[in-house]
């Protein structure tokens, strides 16, 4: 079941690539992403956010990433939108009527134009907000972004915030599992995966859990304040994490692009 | 080296000068460190060694200025660091100074990559990027990681992981570096990478090593400390202090002292072999995968009554993973496993635990209740169910470990070797025949690691048996009947214990061997 579970929310994480889009500085990409969701809420025309669809499966092209990726990936977000499409096809009951099927003797479907399209724009909108994040963050290295915001401005703690907890992740997965193996050598059932054995679970791996994780963080704060971690309020770093010129222009052009796009098939359609 | 960093030490001032401090922490009745008086000139290098809970890493702290800006507790006494008083400034104004490596190589890196982890604490000085580049370069250079500069932290092994901790702290250039028993979590291997690199620092820098196993370091030391009960109580020239100091105390496990028990123990050899047609445990082919990589490969071996086994090889060689599979916690793709003539291979792990009780590298992971009594019967209670028919026992057992008095406190509150004792009274509180230790003598001095040997022995005597997973070829020497030795997931040897040594010498495991005297050669040799 946990298996099952597992392949159901598969794992987001980067996906190392020499394409153009993860050779994309992580800023401008940034921008980009935020300008693009920011045109999926906007422009709420159907064809618009069919176009958008277009253009996210174009960069899922690019990227190399394809079509494999994305229906394995994200299929769960998927049957999520199309869950929220039947939603609107049968609540809204405007326009003119499209199909009529009796399901039942008693139940009749009625399917009209103006829920189909309300379904479909909805379903879009939500795919297109969340696989262009599974984009940025499949194609991303979280190290340069997080370098690249504190060169930006971002004030470092925060920083060394997100990349500590980076760092841990595969350390406290692996810690969960000795905790894991522990329990049951004294005896505690915990193979399985009923609500009951869930929630044991959750009483005997916590503490431990907690308790190692708290023996880390005292030793990850003196590594760090050792090596002078907070000692001024700015830091220089060794790799500089510039934008160039071309990558300004691809993120205007893009900005453009969209919005451009979005305005005229919205007054076209 | 020894000369190189003698001959430095006379013209230069101070690196550290300690004055009569003395630290109680908060809460606690007694000191941790009682009027610690130090001088560490430029370029020496000090071995600290002492009991566990003596103050050596307490020291360690008051050097670096975490005490007492970071932790709590009334300090008296002074730290003068290249002339900057500990009191006036904080840790990370000292970092330029002194550098601090801990225990834990998993837990004190803090970036994502090797170079970036080298870079952290330049940058944090704020140094030019050229500069920053040079030191990045030197560093790696001086731990001998230039390869490993692009590689991701997580994909480091231990040893690897501690060299680059070393490197991050070299990078700071800093005049004194202290080591807190940096090769503790190491295998053999993974040591002698550390040592080799602690070895070649630069004449300049002062190195404080903290460690129990001192046979490599006496040769290269110009002072030995000992310390007890938060005092130095001894501070002079290693092969002087050994001979007639620590010799005597019995500080070490690794210049393989023997008990009469203990001799006892190699003598049961001859025992065991008449039991060789009765095997308790035999694995065969026993194959395990995980996450669709083979951890261990065809492994036959048999374990007879009364048999210590010993289980070796390097870090992520599957030892652990052989323990976990014997208990049913890791499933076998292939392979039988048989107990007492019992196909146990599909049995689950509850009932499995009750002939085999396994005691984790770190009790931390094991222990959960809320009190220490408590604690110590749950695996009683959990595998065999009604608490008062064992309540005498266990409470013997708390009080043969010296842990009745804690009967009622909460168990995360003991120290370190306090749990280690609690985890191994909560497994023999229900005398499973089968012991399953996993690196039990980690991080423990000699009179805490004896109480392991002597459970161990104990219960042995009384009809047990244990398969222990040890990176101490001392201790195996004494008082193991076997060696089982894995490389890369495959039994390389199963052999009685003196035949496999033999047999790891041929095979050019050198680390793996017992020691010859090195303190010996020292005192005797060119020492004296």
């Amino acid at each position: 079941m946990a298996r099952g579970l597992k392949n159901l929310f598969p794992g987001l994480a980067y996906m190392p690539g020499d394409t153009a889009v993860h050779r994309l500085h992580p800023l401008p990409k940034l921008l980009l992403l935020i300008i693009y969701s920011t045109s999926v809420i906007v422009f709420s025309h159907v064809v618009t956010a069919l176009a958008l669809f277009f253009v996210l499966l174009v960069f899922y092209g690019i990227s190399g990433l394809g079509p494999g990726f994305f229906l394995r990936k994200l299929r769960v977000i998927l049957l999520f939108g199309l869950l929220i499409m039947l939603i609107q096809v049968i609540s809204v009951r405007q326009g003119y009527l499209l199909l009529e099927y009796a399901v039942f003797s008693s139940i009749t479907l009625r399917i009209w134009s103006a829920g189909a399209v309300a379904g479909l724009v909805m379903m879009l909108r939500f795919i297109n907000i969340i696989a262009s994040s599974y984009l940025f963050v499949s194609t991303t290295d979280p190290n340069k972004l997080v370098y690249a915001l504190m060169q930006a401005g971002l004030p470092y703690r925060y920083g060394f915030a997100l990349i500590t907890s980076l760092r841990f992740i595969p350390v406290f997965t692996r810690e969960l599992t000795i905790i894991r193996n522990a329990q049951m050598a004294k005896g505690i059932d915990l193979e399985g995966m009923s609500p009951g054995k869930i929630l044991r679970a959750v009483k005997y791996l916590l503490t431990p859990l907690v308790i190692c994780a708290l023996n880390k963080v005292d030793y990850l704060a003196v590594s760090m304040e050792s090596r002078a971690f907070g000692l001024y309020s700015g830091r220089s770093y060794l790799f500089k994490q510039s934008v160039d010129k071309k990558e300004w222009l691809i993120l205007a052009t893009g900005t453009i692009l969209l919005l451009a796009g979005g305005i005229f098939l919205t007054h076209c359609f | 080296m020894n000369n190189q960093r003698q001959g430095v030490t006379e013209i230069d001032l101070p690196v550290v000068c300690v004055g009569g401090v003395t630290f109680k922490y908060e809460g606690s009745r007694e000191p941790a460190l009682s009027d610690i008086n130090l001088r560490v000139d430029k370029g020496e290098f000090i071995s600290i060694t002492g009991g566990s809970g003596c103050g050596k890493s307490t020291l360690a702290l008051c050097l670096a200025g975490f005490i007492p800006h970071h932790v709590g507790g009334e300090m008296s006494g002074s730290v003068i660091v290249n002339g900057m008083d500990s009191r006036q400034c904080p840790p990370q104004k000292l970092a330029g100074a002194i550098g601090l490596v801990q225990q834990d190589p998993e837990a004190q890196l803090c970036t994502l990559k090797v170079v970036d982890e080298v870079a952290f604490g330049p940058e944090n000085l704020c140094l030019s990027r050229e500069e920053i580049k040079d030191r990045v370069e030197w560093a790696l250079g001086a731990v001998g990681s230039l390869h490993l500069r692009d590689r991701e932290v997580y994909s480091l092994s231990g040893g690897e992981k501690q060299r680059i901790a070393i490197a991050s702290v070299l990078a700071m250039k800093p005049a004194l570096i202290i080591l807190d028993e940096p090769t503790a979590n190491l295998d053999p291997c993974g040591t002698t990478e550390v040592l080799q690199v602690i070895k070649k620092m630069e004449a300049d820098t002062a190195v404080i090593i903290i460690e129990h196993r001192l046979r490599q370091l006496i040769p290269i030391s110009n002072r030995l400390l000992v310390m007890d009960k938060g005092r130095i109580i001894c501070d002079g020239e290693p092969g002087h202090v050994y001979k007639n100091y620590c010799s005597r105390q019995k500080y070490y496990f690794d210049f393989g002292y023997k008990t009469g028990e203990e001799e006892s123990s190699n003598q049961s050899t001859t025992e065991e072999r008449h039991s060789q047609a009765n095997p308790v445990l035999s694995v065969r082919d026993l194959t395990v995968s995980c996450g669709g990589k083979r951890i261990l490969e065809d492994i036959n071996f048999d374990i007879h009554p009364g048999q210590i086994t010993a289980v070796m090889g390097c870090n992520g060689s599957g030892k652990t993973t052989l323990l976990l599979s014997l208990l049913g916690i890791n499933k076998l793709e292939r392979g039988r496993i048989v107990y007492r003539s019992r196909d146990i291979t599909a049995e689950k792990v509850s009932r499995r635990a009750r002939h085999m009780g396994m005691v984790f590298q770190n009790p931390n992971h094991q222990i959960f209740e809320n009190t220490v009594y408590r604690e110590a019967a749950l695996p009683s209670i959990m595998l065999f169910g009604g608490e008062s028919a064992m309540n005498a026992g266990i409470n013997s057992l708390l009080l043969e470990f010296d842990l009745l008095q804690y009967k009622e406190g909460i168990p995360f509150s003991l120290s370190l070797g306090e749990k280690k004792r609690l985890t191994l009274v909560s497994v023999l509180g229900y005398n499973p025949e089968m012991l399953l230790l996993d690196e039990p003598l980690i991080g423990q001095d000699y009179r805490r690691a004896d109480i392991f040997w002597q459970a161990v022995l104990k219960h042995r005597s009384a009809g047990g048996m244990a398969v222990i997973v040890c990176h101490e070829p001392d201790f195996v020497r004494d008082f193991c009947n076997r060696i089982l030795f894995l490389e890369n997931g495959k039994l390389l040897l199963d052999s009685p214990v003196e035949e496999g040594f033999k047999l790891l010498e041929e095979l050019g495991f050198k680390d793996y061997l017992p020691g010859s005297n090195v303190i010996g050669d020292l005192c005797y040799g060119q020492g004296s």
